[in-house]
């Protein structure tokens, strides 16, 4: 996943103090770092915010690293995810699966997450049809209670393996695979579900 | 989940395993035990047909973009410095940190809040007052700079130059135009107040003529007329003249230069 001399050394260079040496990190992490607050808070503006305090507390304890316990991805990995927790339990929007009728944001001009399955079909171009889907399935996503979300997005979004996660979410392996394979299931059961009413 | 054994396999195997099955590294027989619970058990089969669905729904959900801002909000809430600066040299290969290098980065790191107060306005403002300030006092006590080249800190040279600045101030003092004026205003009063001795038989006291006047008039011993001073020792010598006591009081007022 990353290049290990490489990565130690660019973090050497920052904590000595190379401010090219951290854009570089902030270069190269940004995109995955953002990708993981927008699955998991499922707003761009929260994943935006979010992604800036996870670079701040980085970048205030990037010293504390230590490349032989484990790879940076990791390492960078648990401060989004410990601050993504922390966000969810301040915003107290802790819940399994929500009515169907429930929008899929916090907007209360949303569309309930029926009708935007409902409207899958109708544009005639696949690229946007695409897009669609994939709109659907992050608001079903966002549904997911944060232990089997965040065991879903950084296996089947972010490619971690299952050491890798266990490592992040501080569980054993046979609980990051239970709890992958339960946040599927959920994620299926629920489109499934919205299918067949919208049929 | 419901526990029990089909094929040989029990449920609780058969979640152990699930991950394993879809990620594709099951192989030989644990594969085909595998497969054939899927088949048989009533409760895994749908739940592996739910968990595939799941990950296949998932595939869907492409990389977003962040925001184009993004990398410059970071950066600029961490290091605050300017990012086009940060872009020269990025990709470039990087020689291997010194102890030199490292010192200095700590020194810099050490001294960047202190540094950080010293560019504010209000710090700056305050040092430039002091250091104005301090310029003036030096000016007004005569300090120059490059006397400070010639300073001795023998003892004889710091007594001397201790007693060659308490004279220099003394004289400033002094001959500041407001002091001497109420000195010779304090003197005249002295003088009207005090009464003069008579002395029978001596003449007037003959006004010394100074010649420290600085008015730039023509001095008055050019203009000296001997016949005025035959008629002045006439007076002076006169029995039936005035007594020294009914003479009219001259207030004298001296000026002195500045130095």
């Amino acid at each position: 996943m990353e290049d290990v001399q490489v990565v130690a050394m660019l973090v050497r260079r920052c904590v000595a103090g190379d401010a090219a040496a951290w854009e570089e990190i902030v270069q190269t992490y940004n995109r995955r770092i953002y990708n993981i607050c927008y699955r998991f808070a499922g707003s761009a503006n929260d994943a935006e915010d979010l992604t800036q305090e996870v670079f701040i507390k980085m970048y205030r304890t990037l010293t504390s690293y230590d490349s032989s316990k484990g790879a940076f991805v990791t390492w960078v990995t648990t401060i989004t995810r410990n601050l993504l927790v922390d966000h969810f339990r301040k915003t107290k929007q802790d819940r399994i699966t929500d009515s169907l009728d429930a929008t899929a944001s916090s907007r209360e001009d949303a569309q309930p997450l029926s009708e935007q399955i409902q409207d899958q079909s109708a544009p005639p171009d696949a690229r946007v049809r695409s897009r669609e889907v994939g709109e659907t399935v992050h608001a079903a996503l966002a549904r997911l209670s944060p232990e089997l979300r965040e065991a879903v997005i950084l296996r089947d979004l972010q490619d971690f393996d299952y050491r890798e996660i266990a490592t992040v979410l501080k569980v054993p392996e046979g609980t990051v695979k239970s709890r992958i394979n339960r946040g599927r299931a959920e994620l299926a059961r629920l489109l499934q579900r919205t299918y067949r009413q919208v049929m | 989940m419901p526990d029990h054994t089909s094929n040989g396999m029990q449920c609780h195997e058969f979640d152990g395993l699930l991950s394993d099955a879809l990620d594709g590294v099951l192989t030989g027989l644990q594969l085909d035990r595998f497969q054939a619970h899927v088949r048989t058990c009533s409760a895994c089969g749908p739940l592996f047909a739910e968990v595939e669905a799941g990950r296949n729904w998932l595939k869907d959900l492409t990389e977003v973009e962040p925001p184009v801002s993004l990398v410059n909000n970071i950066l600029a809430s961490t290091t605050g410095v300017d990012t086009q600066r940060l872009r020269v040299n990025v990709s470039a290969p990087q020689p291997r940190i010194g102890w030199v290098e490292r010192a200095q980065a700590w020194a810099s790191g050490a001294m960047q809040p202190i540094w950080r107060t010293v560019r504010q306005p209000r710090f700056a403002m305050s040092f430039g007052m002091a250091f104005f300030s301090l310029s003036v006092a030096l000016s007004v006590l005569g300090v120059k700079p490059a006397d400070l080249r010639q300073v001795s800190l023998r003892p004889a040279a710091i007594r001397h130059t201790y007693y060659n600045t308490q004279a220099r101030v003394v004289r400033y003092y002094e001959n500041i135009r407001f002091v001497y004026e109420v000195e010779s205003r304090v003197r005249e009063l002295k003088r009207n107040v005090t009464p003069t001795e008579p002395r029978s038989g001596e003449a007037a006291p003959v006004k010394k003529d100074h010649k420290d006047d600085t008015t730039q008039q023509p001095e008055q011993k050019q203009e000296r007329n001997y016949s005025q001073t035959d008629s002045r020792i006439i007076l002076a010598s006169a029995p039936m003249g005035p007594s020294v006591n009914d003479l009219p009081v001259v207030s004298v007022t001296t000026y002195r230069r500045f130095v």
